[in-house]
């Protein structure tokens, strides 16, 4: 899966789901973490439209993690900081990188899931689009 | 007279510090730092923007340890964000990708994608609702989320921009992209004439009040007398980091919701056939603030006689832990200083009153 798509259904997701994925890795394997989840702050590069240049807006505060499966490193980052979370998608990416990630389906299905409460959300907000009338003009 | 060094009242400040707490105890009920995030979102949004720092859940306890007061909200992120290191750069946000949960024109009533008010205050009445009072929170949230799980599904789209359009018809200038790297007046101090960038940021984390203040005098009369919005929008982006440094993969790391505004003004050519556009965009839902900070990005990027025409007057006040600071510091212990002014009058006054003691002597 392509980690973009890997990092959003994780980011989305609920954090016990991903904890208890990464327990089960470790049941299996031998997780070595390199570096242990840690605060950071990452900045915030945007592209204005006027002279098309780039800017920062400013930073977002990050928890970043990085372990192994036997060879395969496995990395994480996320806005916030929820350490167990982050080291815990460390740990899938790592048994994604070393191919015995046994739940992409069930991320799958899952994005599914996700997309479509983004959707039902959205609903509302679209639900306030303005539907103009021309007004009648006097002859 | 000799200047004197004195010391003391360590125990004054200290019993000072503590009774900050009676401030906050006031009473038994609890504010969650949950509650603060949540329902004084546009409060919250306001101090994430004004300490160039988003983290909704750090800037609710913050304000909590302050009572609220946007200022030293501001301090205490600014003075946290200190002592974090900077892992990593973003990669670069388009806004065209918003997922937009507002999104209005005042140039045009019919835009691609349509005006989509969202939620907004614009049309209510300014009546105090005393419902609010006894509102339970509980049935409140139960509410809204079952309204969410009834709605059908309705695809997010991209909503282009309001200025393509017009930069596809030649009235906007049109531009290449620009990648070179942006400064940042967090690591270097400001420089005049300053970088597109740099005014850039430092608009994006001024103080609201300063810029919207600075944008109310241009609309008075004291710059360009009124741009048009273009557009305004609110949504969330996606924020990407790089997965490593060997590869062209990207992390996910979260989205942050942001407000922009592009203002639509005559353009300074002497034709004038042409449109220019000022740019504002800031954390949160903030939208006076991006619209002040788009007009006047426009009247610094045209110039002229006026005190928000000037780099320097504009860039140099607005933030809010140097203005506040500054203005801060004079209740502070000027015993010296003041002492010498002091001094200085009662010179004064004394050689006044022998030159007039004299001029007496004489005209006797």
């Amino acid at each position: 899966m392509e980690k973009k798509r890997l990092f959003k259904i994780m980011n989305r997701a609920e954090r016990d789901l991903i904890i208890n994925y990464a327990e089960e890795i470790r049941s299996r394997y031998a997780v070595t973490v390199i570096k242990n989840p840690e605060k950071s702050l990452a900045m915030i590069k945007m592209r204005e439209p006027v002279k098309q240049g780039l800017f920062y807006i400013g930073e977002v505060i990050i928890t970043d993690a990085v372990v192994s499966i036997g060879n395969a490193k496995g990395r994480a980052a996320a806005i916030g900081d929820d350490y167990d979370k982050t080291l815990s998608m460390a740990i899938i990416d790592a048994a994604c990188n070393c191919g015995c990630f046994t739940h992409e389906e069930e991320l799958y299905a899952l994005e599914k899931e996700q997309q479509k409460q983004i959707e039902k959300e959205n609903t509302l907000f679209m639900k306030t689009k303005v539907d103009f009338h021309s007004m009648d003009s006097e002859a | 007279m000799a200047y004197v060094a004195v010391s003391g009242g360590e125990e004054a400040i200290e019993e000072s510090i503590k009774l900050l707490k009676y401030y906050r105890s006031g009473t038994n009920k609890d504010v969650s730092l949950e509650a603060i995030e949540k329902k004084l979102s546009l409060l919250v949004d306001k101090v994430m923007s004004e300490a160039g720092l988003y983290s909704p859940m750090y800037a609710a306890l913050a304000l909590k340890q302050c009572e609220g007061s946007t200022e030293e909200a501001v301090f205490l992120l600014r003075a946290y964000r200190s002592t974090l290191k900077r892992s990593c750069y973003t990669n670069v946000v388009n806004t065209e990708d918003m997922r937009i949960v507002r999104r209005i024109s005042a140039a045009f009533k019919d835009i691609p994608g349509g005006q989509i008010l969202g939620a907004t205050y614009d049309y209510t009445h300014r009546l105090m609702n005393f419902n609010i009072g006894n509102e339970k929170s509980r049935r409140l949230y139960k509410k809204m989320k079952e309204k969410i799980s009834r709605q059908r599904e309705t695809e997010v789209k991209k909503f282009g921009r309001v200025s393509d359009l017009l930069k596809n018809e030649g009235l906007i200038d049109k531009y290449e992209e620009d990648n070179s790297k942006p400064d940042d007046v967090t690591e270097n101090l400001l420089e005049f004439p300053a970088s597109r960038s740099a005014k850039l940021q430092t608009l994006s984390r001024a103080d609201t009040g300063y810029i919207s203040g600075l944008a109310y005098s241009v609309l008075r009369g004291f710059g360009q007398v009124h741009p048009t919005v273009g557009e305004l929008r609110t949504g969330y982006v996606e924020i990407e980091v790089p997965y490593s440094d060997d590869s062209d993969e990207s992390i996910y790391i979260g989205e942050i919701l942001i407000t922009e505004a592009e203002s639509l003004n005559q353009s300074e050519d002497k034709d004038q056939l042409k449109l220019s556009s000022g740019y504002g965009a800031v954390f949160g839902r903030n939208e006076n603030k991006a619209i002040a900070m788009s007009v006047l990005d426009y009247e610094l990027e045209k110039g002229g006689d006026y005190p928000p025409d000037d780099e320097e007057f504009v860039l140099m006040h607005g933030d809010s832990i140097e203005m506040n600071g500054f203005i801060s510091h004079l209740k502070l212990p000027h015993y010296v200083t003041f002492q010498s002014k002091l001094d200085a009058v009662r010179k004064t006054r004394n050689e006044n009153q022998e030159q007039e003691n004299n001029n007496e002597d004489q005209a006797q």
